[in-house]
């Protein structure tokens, strides 16, 4: 039987395609992007950061007991990425965007529409939606950030890690937790929480895309 | 044709497909196979499942399918090979089962070329734009190859490190022999369709815009001694035998050297993969062009006599 980690890359697959051939998309990991949409973009991520350890922790206080090792996962997760919307912040400030513009920003609906769901889906769907969040976000951050930060440092002349030290450093720590996300989503072979993932990385890919098109 | 043939045929043409389109041509039981795989056209996993799909069809039903011609729909592109930003996430994921998954299934169905002529069908493939690494392997083990002028192949794979592992070695050594095998796969060079054909690796190259008169002619030349043609080639594969297990060993190899790659050499793959997506998008420039500039860069490289590439411009 084929692990869950490809049957998930499998069904995925197309979104997955999806995002990194939306024109928007292209060009911003090819070219970069203008300083203004790349404002726009790192205030959004900030909204997604900001919400993702609230995420990861309503899913770990539904985990069933049967899942001890997704709920680990989660808790380790969460002890790594904690204090990361700072980063951003401190990015969003080095190109000139102050932290009162930041905390005062209205997140755009795509974004508020994939925290929404990530939540929902934590609480009412299947706790272990949370891996389809983390799924997208790190084949986004490993497979793509790599080059979208060096983009985006030529693009708009930054030196060295100033202005990109989120999405450069999710590039290299992601590539680490991706190996280890595969071998926690190998663990799960509930069909219902299967199924929740696969949605759910369908709907995050799905909104992540409109998030970029819209900045 | 049968009745049970006509169930069949219906069943085959009627199946719902996204990636492909099929033709029926009743004269000559010719069943025509366009690719057109969005975004990217390459052989993604969903792209194979549609072909793999048509390809046991045909199988089951022996007799129904006399010719097999392979065309692409997407101008200027035949096939852009492996799904590259698949592997790169595969690789950083280090799921090694899902790689080797993916690289059986394409000798999966270079296989089902292999073995047509033991089910009766002669297979033709018109390619009239690039093709690239896994769609040049895909093409070799058709009965015809026919290339339009204007089209480059090549396997860019050694540009990062790897090697082509769904057939290329086997099928260029039997069509080519060994020096032209280790020249095209240990220099990741691109090839005009002339210098194909002076290869033995394409039997015909026509003018841009008459690939579709040399499949009608071909199909019509083969037709009236099908079945010895057939046996031929059959008897050809005895041979200079292809094997089953040659084949995988090969790709597990493939899986093995993928799972060495470092960050640089996934980082040009990342390069190429979005050549691609950009040619799929309408650029002028595509995976063509950004090979062409590897293999500079590659020289660049060794004429400093460091025997290390300087890889500006990644981000590119």
């Amino acid at each position: 039987m084929l692990p869950f980690f490809a049957d998930l890359v499998t069904r995925t697959d197309e979104a997955r395609r999806d995002f990194e051939t939306n024109p928007v998309v292209l060009d911003a990991v090819a070219h970069g992007m203008p300083i203004e949409r790349y404002r726009k973009l790192l205030l959004e991520l900030y909204h997604l950061v900001w919400h993702f350890n609230p995420v990861c922790a309503a899913a770990a206080s539904r985990v069933p007991d049967g899942l001890r090792q997704v709920r680990y996962f989660l808790y380790e997760h969460m002890h790594e990425e904690s204090a990361h919307e700072q980063w951003v912040m401190n990015d969003l400030e080095a190109v000139g965007v102050s932290p009162a513009t930041v905390l005062a920003h209205q997140p755009s609906l795509n974004t508020l529409a994939l925290n929404g769901y990530n939540y929902w889906a934590a609480d009412r769907r299947d706790p272990c939606s949370v891996l389809g969040m983390m799924y997208t976000l790190e084949v986004i951050a490993s497979v793509y950030g790599g080059t979208f930060a060096e983009a985006i440092r030529s693009s708009l002349l930054l030196q060295g890690e100033r202005g990109v030290s989120f999405i450069s450093s999710h590039a290299t720590m992601d590539a680490e937790h991706m190996a280890e996300l595969r071998q926690v989503l190998n663990t799960v072979t509930d069909e219902a929480a299967r199924e929740a993932i696969v949605e759910s990385t369908l709907v995050n890919f799905h909104l992540v895309t409109r998030v970029f098109e819209a900045v | 044709m049968t009745p049970d043939h006509d169930v069949r045929l219906s069943a085959l043409m009627t199946r719902p497909y996204k990636y492909i389109r099929l033709e029926w041509n009743p004269e000559f039981s010719a069943l025509r196979l366009r690719t057109c795989v969005k975004p990217i056209q390459c052989y993604s996993l969903s792209a194979m499942t549609e072909l793999q799909r048509v390809l046991h069809d045909i199988a089951e039903s022996p007799g129904l399918v006399k010719h097999f011609v392979m065309t692409s729909d997407v101008p200027g592109v035949f096939n852009f090979g492996g799904d590259l930003s698949l592997f790169v996430l595969l690789i950083r994921a280090r799921d090694v089962e899902s790689l080797r998954m993916y690289g059986r299934r394409c000798v999966d169905l270079v296989w089902w070329m292999e073995n047509a002529s033991k089910l009766g069908v002669h297979t033709t493939v018109l390619v009239q734009g690039d093709t690239l690494g896994g769609g040049l392997e895909s093409v070799m083990p058709f009965h015809k190859v026919i290339f339009e002028r204007s089209a480059q192949a090549g396997f860019p794979e050694v540009l990062f490190n790897l090697f082509p592992g769904m057939g290329a070695w086997n099928f260029t050594i039997r069509k080519a022999g060994y020096a032209i095998a280790n020249e095209m796969i240990l220099s990741g060079r691109l090839y005009t369709a002339e210098q194909l054909q002076r290869r033995q690796l394409v039997d015909v190259v026509v003018d841009d815009g008459d690939g579709e008169a040399a499949v009608y002619s071909v199909i019509q030349a083969v037709n009236p001694r099908l079945r010895g043609t057939l046996a031929a080639l059959e008897a050809r594969r005895h041979a200079a035998p292809v094997t089953y297990e040659s084949l995988m060993a090969i790709v597990d190899q493939w899986t093995d050297t993928a799972m060495t790659l470092t960050d640089r050499d996934l980082r040009l793959m990342e390069r190429l993969a979005r050549a691609q997506a950009r040619k799929a998008g309408g650029g002028a420039e595509g995976a063509v062009d950004e090979i062409k500039r590897m293999e500079l860069d590659t020289a660049w490289g060794e004429e400093r006599g460091t025997g290390i590439t300087v890889w500006g411009g990644l981000g590119g």
